[in-house]
């Protein structure tokens, strides 16, 4: 045993003088120079893209983006401790409202007059806004779209209408092919349905709506498509079939495309079917990424906050974004571009987006992604009364949303 | 000697039913290991096969160049060694003294110790979090090793406990007699026939300090202050990123040098004393 | 006398100091936390500014404990007794097995064999999720394929996906009892053996009448936190069947992920904590009747 200690602790003097010089690096903060800590959690073209942008506000302002698992969770426990939370974050709208009400969030209009705001997409400034106040600098905005194999699904096959589109399935799924697949019990994925039905899942206000006609109809009517697909709802599962060429459609982020390229598909981008029973496009919810700034950073280092929100605004940055990694721009004058408009899947999305309902922001979403996903998975999986199912859900969530006070 | 060739017969068999069994454990083992030495990217496939159709290293080359991964060792080698040092160096004089000394309050604490263990410590966090930060140990490796230490604490004390009571007092009482001090009588006597709990304690707290990765993500910021489970957490494929053969060559690699410790304790587990030997 | 007494107690308190105040800090610190907040209102509202609200936490965490809640208490005790169980003898069997006289390889067979504990929990229960169980491409049903049987849906039904929990969480956990077993047959004096022999006792015999008592004190400790980590596990049965996204239909829940999703997703730690609390005694209770039982059955 001493050996294995000795050895142990050979090696790791050994490794500490290998990596010794890195260290202290990080840390040097001279006068003068205003340091800002961005935490995010997006691949790394993203973090690239950004991290090149704002070492141009050098010498005066140092950034560093730190990547961090996790991100949500941390915030709520490091938000109010200034020597251990960062200054801003880059994520997803939908905890602006949790992070609003705990108080660790300053409104970007402390920081960016509103009337500099102007540019950008109205869904992508309504996703931002929680309780009438503007809480992220929106940087670009995802949604799902509809993608298809070319060697299956030619392009006069799309199918315009969910009846379309269920004929197709019909037709395509047997001997261990799927006509389309889905994260069919996955709410992120199942609430373009619910949607494209005009039901809701969360009004603005944060009252659940389950059990409305709409949802219950929904549901129903998903059901049967349901059927016609595997019964595993994760993306692992729903991504391999399609990407070994075992399922013709599916409906997916925009982060599934360089992957299955990448594996030598063809794959087409179409509009979302048309619901037949209501009219309405199948339409997903919609995220938007943007950066946050934190109260103690907007009150301490209000300048310097101010210069990288400034920096971030640039459109430039949006372009290169979309180039590196597909994401949407939110600011409307970079689709007057050539670089954007020759770009099929950012037009893509674009075109989605204008049918697309920004992912709730307020606290009581939290539960309901759990509440949802249990009602989904009663229906879908263990086949179980559909109006019966919402009614419990719609008290389960009440419930839970009374506790949360 | 037919004796002996019923033997032989037995150990065959014996053989055999480990290579089977010692197969079937590996399964999910050898499947990470497949996906990791595959060229085609995907952690599913419809078509599996242990040997890989293409086999390449590319996904190995790309955790040592692409990631950090040689300063997450460093992290994890010195966060397991110290807390390796301090869980023993405080559990083992705690467990002797509640195994051999009669002292009020003895009992109670055993008992309550364990039930702490009921706690469900899904909460903790945030508590931990409150206590470390005043102390300034948010984001340092002694915040870190304080945590692992004290959640091992527990386990090192009642399971080295147990294991000391059933050591037979007499030889000591001998040594005693000839006038050795307390503290020579562990170190000289009762740790070598205790090298079995202490090899179990040791690889409990190892296994743990090189695995847990939720504190580490949480307390810790930056990624050069990763741990290599913390590190391969944040590789983690998720729907938007990350690549499954990359993540499946890091859990392997992850794995090894705790197989390779686990390979040397062997050894100290089969020269335990022999229980009973002389109470019987 | 007396001053001897003394003595010798602050001299125990005084080597065991260092071990305690760490038990105290990480382990006893968090737990009386959780309770002074479970007498606040802190929650997404009330984040800096939450106040003591005496018990209204815990008027509400007793709703929890409905039907479901029992049901769940019911499958964790359960899930305990047949995962302990099968802990036991399969780690028995596979331990006095490596102890065969003249098995060389013995060493190689044990390091194998503890290889589940080498990787991350959650690396592995992935691996057991996507690699092995998934319906579409896991291993088993590629295999059931080639034997020409129907895929199954393995952590789709409430009994197949406690089975199936249940292979994960021996898969996790045997490494931990074969290591421990083993270590604690070798300390047995082989003479005893020698002697049972002569008497006529057979394989049965000597397992029930010598190894099995004389394994046991030295086991005990062990078993007994491995009860009390089974009864509290978490991870295998949220990650394999109930994760947001990836639930697979089955709706085994225990105890913990059945709190979970009634309690901690809704971000108001006084409510959570009072539910850990809850909880908590709930356990303290049920262990200490178990523990005057088997008591008695001793006796």
């Amino acid at each position: 045993m001493k050996k294995i200690v000795a050895a142990f602790l050979t090696l790791t003097m050994a490794l500490s003088l290998l990596t010794g010089c890195q260290q202290g690096k990080a840390e040097q903060t001279e006068d003068g120079v205003t340091e800002i800590v961005i935490w995010h959690d997006k691949e790394d073209e993203v973090a690239e893209i950004l991290q090149k942008k704002l070492e141009t506000l050098e010498p005066e302002i140092h950034v560093t983006l730190e990547k961090k698992s996790d991100l949500t969770e941390s915030l709520k426990m490091v938000g109010n401790n200034p020597k251990a939370a960062p200054d801003m974050y880059f994520f997803a709208h939908d905890k602006i409202g949790v992070y609003a009400e705990m108080g660790i969030l300053a409104p970007i209009t402390d920081i960016i007059p509103k009337e500099d705001l102007k540019d950008y997409m109205t869904n992508t400034i309504e996703a931002a806004t929680y309780k009438g106040e503007i809480y992220q600098l929106p940087v670009y905005y995802e949604t799902l779209l509809f993608l298809y194999n070319r060697l299956y699904m030619k392009d006069d096959d799309v199918p315009a209408t969910t009846e379309e589109l269920y004929s197709y399935m019909q037709e395509n799924t047997r001997g261990g092919h799927y006509g389309f697949v889905e994260q069919h019990s996955t709410p992120y994925y199942a609430a373009g349905w619910i949607n494209g039905f005009g039901g809701t899942v969360l009004t603005a206000d944060g009252t659940p709506q389950l059990d409305s006609q709409e949802v219950i109809e929904a549901l129903q009517y998903h059901k049967k498509f349901v059927d016609l697909m595997p019964g595993e709802t994760e993306y692992a599962t729903v991504n391999t079939l399609f990407k070994e060429g075992m399922a013709h459609a599916t409906i997916a982020g925009p982060w599934l495309i360089p992957t299955v390229r990448e594996s030598g598909m063809d794959v087409g981008v179409a509009q979302m079917p048309v619901i037949d029973e209501s009219g309405q496009q199948i339409s997903p919810y919609m995220g938007v990424q943007g950066i946050h700034v934190l109260k103690n950073a907007a009150e301490t280092k209000k300048d310097a906050v101010e210069k990288v929100l400034r920096a971030i605004m640039d459109p430039q940055l949006e372009i290169d974004l979309a180039k590196a990694s597909g994401c949407a721009p939110a600011l409307n004058s970079c689709y007057e571009m050539e670089e954007i408009q020759s770009d099929e899947i950012v037009m893509a999305m674009k075109e989605t987006a204008e049918h697309a309902v920004p992912m709730p922001n307020v606290p009581e979403m939290d539960v309901m992604w759990t509440v949802m996903g249990n009602l989904l998975t009663d229906v879908n999986m263990s086949g179980k009364d559909v109006e019966e199912s919402a009614q419990s859900a719609q008290k389960e969530a009440e419930q839970l949303i009374s506790n949360m006070r | 000697m037919k004796k002996r060739q019923k033997e032989n017969i037995l150990l065959v068999l014996v053989n055999l039913f480990f290579i089977v069994i010692c197969f079937c454990v590996l399964v999910p083992v050898l499947y990470a290991l497949s996906v990791s030495l595959n060229a085609e990217n995907s952690l599913l496939s419809s078509n599996f096969s242990f040997l890989p159709e293409k086999l390449t290293f590319a996904n190995y080359w790309a955790v040592f160049v692409d990631e950090p991964i040689l300063l997450w060792l460093k992290n994890s080698l010195i966060l397991a060694v110290i807390t390796l040092a301090i869980s023993l160096g405080t559990g083992i004089p705690a467990a002797y003294e509640f195994s051999r000394r009669r002292f009020p309050g003895r009992k109670a604490i055993l008992k309550v110790l364990i039930l702490l263990y009921a706690f469900p410590s899904l909460l903790s966090m945030t508590a931990l979090y409150k206590l470390l930060t005043p102390l300034g140990l948010i984001n340092t490796k002694s915040g870190l090793i304080i945590v692992y230490t004290g959640t091992m604490a527990v386990f090192a004390l009642w399971n080295m406990k147990g294991y000391f009571d059933t050591i037979p007092t007499e030889i000591e009482e001998a040594a005693m007699i000839d006038g050795a001090s307390p503290v020579q009588i562990v170190l000289r006597i009762v740790l070598p026939l205790a090298k079995p709990t202490i090899a179990v304690t040791a690889m409990m707290v190892l296994v743990y300090v090189w695995n847990e990765y939720i504190f580490a993500v949480n307390f810790m910021t930056g990624s050069d202050t990763y741990t290599l489970a913390a590190g391969l957490y944040s590789l983690q494929a998720t729907e938007m990123s990350g690549s499954w053969p990359v993540f499946a060559a890091a859990s392997i690699v992850v794995s090894i040098p705790i197989l390779i410790v686990f390979f040397a304790l062997q050894k100290n587990m089969t020269t335990g004393l022999t229980s009973g030997g002389v109470k019987g | 006398m007396n001053k001897k007494k003394r003595r010798e107690t602050l001299t125990a308190y005084g080597w065991s100091a260092p071990s305690l105040i760490l038990i105290l800090l990480i382990v006893v610190f968090p737990i009386v936390y959780t309770g002074y907040i479970s007498l606040t209102n802190m929650n997404v509202y009330h984040w800096n500014d939450y106040e003591i609200i005496g018990l209204k936490n815990y008027k509400e965490a007793l709703l929890v404990l409905d039907n479901g809640f029992i049901t769940a208490f019911g499958v964790t005790v359960l899930w305990t007794v047949v995962n302990m169980v099968l802990q036991l003898v399969i780690a028995f069997i596979l331990a006095s097995l490596l102890n065969i006289k003249r098995l060389r390889l013995r060493n190689v067979y044990k390091t194998l064999l503890i290889f589940p504990w080498a990787m991350p929990g959650y690396v592995s229960i992935l691996l057991w999720k996507t690699g092995m169980y998934n319906s579409q491409f896991g291993l088993l049903n590629q295999w059931l394929q080639k034997m020409g049987l129907e895929p199954v849906r393995w952590l789709n039904t409430n009994v197949l996906a406690f089975v199936s929990c249940t292979v994960v969480n021996l898969w996790l956990a045997l490494p931990f009892m074969i290591t421990i077993i083993d270590g604690a047959l070798q300390s047995i004096e082989k003479s005893y053996y020698e002697s049972a022999v002569l008497d006529g006792a057979n394989w049965f015999e000597r397992t029930w009448y010598i190894t099995i008592p004389m394994i046991r004190p030295i086991i005990a400790p062990s078993v007994i936190i491995t009860t009390f980590t089974t009864f509290k596990q978490f991870d295998v049965i949220y990650l394999l069947t109930q994760q947001v996204g990836a639930k697979t239909g089955a709706n085994v829940h225990t105890i913990l992920t059945y709190a979970y999703e009634k309690a901690f997703i809704t971000n108001n730690y006084g409510y959570s904590s009072a539910v850990s609390m809850v909880i908590f005694v709930i356990l303290i209770a049920f262990s200490t009747i178990m523990n005057r039982k088997s008591k008695e059955e001793q006796a």
